[in-house]
């Protein structure tokens, strides 16, 4: 057998420059193309099946069937997948109805302002590790480590996705409508707050605010067990800032119609109602990272770029799931319960968490 | 009189709140599990145009004039359903006819004219409890639905043949033996 003697042309090249060298592309622009397609169009796809996850879903915790007549050529029923296809043509095909007196601009703005927080917040958030390929270290994240907004920039962007919904309902012009935007608004100033301070709970015991930090800071020990409180407000916060069933004021369909969507049909209908899953990825997508180790496996130091991206995916499936869950669990609550809720029992629990992190930290000195 | 409301009191594990929705979230997902790992066949929905519901016993569907074997319809005109009917419903003309192997040269009755409205009929079953010869009865078909209201006026012919094909019986249309003409 001839011994195998290293040539200089066979030097592994990483497939990823093979493809950009043919693509006329340097790595690193070829790399952010792909970060950019799979931080936009994951949570997009990702948001579409879980509208068949809800559906089916629902009616599986429910003891019914769902949605399972929607067929390709009449022929393949797939378990209701194609509903979902069914769902966008109609969609589309749908006549794009403005009410008389609505306000036109803030009418057409809404869908837009409600669907760009909600895709925009994944832009920080590391959804596998880091890896080596050739001489240069590939992150997966479409910003990079040290970009100075870190764990910011997600809360920042998801507070911004009340306007959506409030200028969706002033611009409706529908009392309904006004109802539930005044109730987001007042929903959000309630919760945000206890969610900062759960966060910042995080970012105390990292000692920094970017998420890859946050990340290697859970090596040993995931953030939920320390913080399980923490979590737990977070968790709920996270469930008024999707307007999700416990928490879904701004919506009501059995106290005022239909909220701040009761104007609105087609496609922008659908793009607000798409906008609630994205915010759905986004917000499981949060919680991965801030209290289960983002892309961490248990028991294994260095997963590698693939199991790390698919047990981050994992995880962002598995919290997904819980918020179908719990919304075919729980019924909505009275909107002076959630009141009393937000500023009496989830602040103060999140003030003591911090201040018990706090403490702790202290402590090791 | 005054309602006694009962105050449950909660344990604090009740009212932490979160406990109880994990309770809650258990019996919902022990339903997904249940639901999930049931064959189709065997989950409460009965998927309807696809798979039908065995009717029970005693249901009360369409009608059916009954018939002998020779096809001769059973009914001897005596307008006991009709008169028995609620909703009124039902219209019978009689006619006359000779039948050797039956009535030994008599004249006898037979309906020519045999309408139930199904529109008005309320499918009580009166008509057929009221019937001496049996001749009516109201069976398992419920999938009656038309385009117009004229279709829905079921006449003799109609009612002897709603349930032919199911029990394999020949569809008819004629009468066996030819009516007698009036005098």
């Amino acid at each position: 057998m001839p011994t195998q003697r290293p040539r200089p042309w066979s030097r592994p090249i990483p497939p990823a420059t093979v493809i950009a060298r043919a693509l006329h592309l340097a790595p690193e622009t070829f790399w952010m193309v792909v970060k950019v397609l799979i931080v936009l169009l994951g949570p997009l796809s990702l948001a579409a099946l879980l509208t068949w996850v809800e559906r089916r879903g629902s009616a599986m915790l429910q003891d019914r069937i769902g949605p399972n007549r929607a067929a390709i050529l009449g022929r393949w029923r797939l378990l209701g997948f194609p509903q979902i296809v069914a769902d966008g043509l109609k969609a589309f095909l749908k006549e794009d109805l403005v009410p008389p007196h609505a306000n036109r601009v803030l009418f057409w703005l809404a869908p837009i302002l409600a669907f760009l927080p909600a895709a925009l917040g994944f832009a920080v958030i590391p959804f596998g590790q880091s890896f080596q390929s050739g001489d240069r270290t590939y992150h997966m994240s479409l910003l990079d480590p040290g970009n100075g907004m870190g764990m910011l920039y997600p809360m920042a962007i998801g507070a911004l996705a009340v306007y959506g919904v409030l200028a969706a309902a002033w611009g409706s012009n529908n009392k309904w409508s006004i109802l539930g935007g005044m109730r987001a608004s007042a929903q959000m100033v309630s919760y945000e707050l206890a969610m900062s301070l759960a966060v910042l709970a995080v970012f105390l015991t990292t000692g920094g605010y970017d998420p890859h930090e946050i990340i290697e800071s859970q090596r040993g020990l995931w953030n939920v067990v320390p913080q399980v409180v923490g979590f737990l407000v977070f968790f709920t916060c996270m469930f008024a800032e999707t307007g999700r069933l416990p928490f879904d004021f701004a919506e009501g369909e059995s106290e005022i119609v239909a909220g701040y969507l009761t104007e609105f049909g087609s496609m922008k209908f659908a793009l607000m109602y798409l906008s609630e899953y994205i915010h759905i990825v986004t917000a499981s997508a949060l919680v991965a990272t801030l209290y289960f180790g983002g892309w961490r496996v248990p028991f294994v130091a260095d997963p590698g770029p693939i199991l790390s991206v698919l047990a981050f995916l994992a995880k962002v499936v598995f919290f997904a799931w819980v918020f179908v869950w719990v919304r075919w669990t729980l019924p909505r609550f009275r909107y002076d319960q959630l009141m009393r809720l937000g500023w009496k029992v989830l602040l103060p629990l999140s003030l003591g968490n911090f201040l018990l992190q706090a403490f702790l930290i202290y402590r090791r000195g | 009189m005054a309602v006694i409301v009962k105050k449950v009191e909660l344990s604090w594990l009740d009212r932490t709140y979160v406990w109880p929705v994990l309770k809650g979230m258990a019996i919902t997902f022990g339903h997904f599990l249940r639901q999930i790992t049931t064959p189709s066949r065997k989950r409460f929905t009965i998927q309807y145009p696809d798979w039908k519901k065995e009717m029970p016993e005693g249901y009360r569907g369409l009608h059916e004039l009954k018939r002998f074997e020779d096809g001769a319809i059973k009914c001897v005109a005596c307008f006991m359903c009709a008169e028995a009917c609620p909703a009124r419903c039902i219209t019978i003309e009689a006619e006359e006819f000779s039948d050797l192997t039956h009535t030994q040269g008599f004249e006898e009755k037979r309906p020519k004219v045999f309408k139930i409205d199904m529109l008005r009929c309320i499918y009580c079953g009166y008509c057929e409890e009221a019937c001496p010869k049996d001749a009516i009865w109201l069976r398992k078909d419920y999938e009656l639905a038309a385009y117009d209201r004229l279709s829905m006026q079921y006449g003799k012919w109609d009612l002897m043949n709603t349930y032919a094909d199911q029990d394999g019986k020949l569809r008819l249309s004629e009468d066996p033996t030819p009516a007698a003409p009036r005098p």
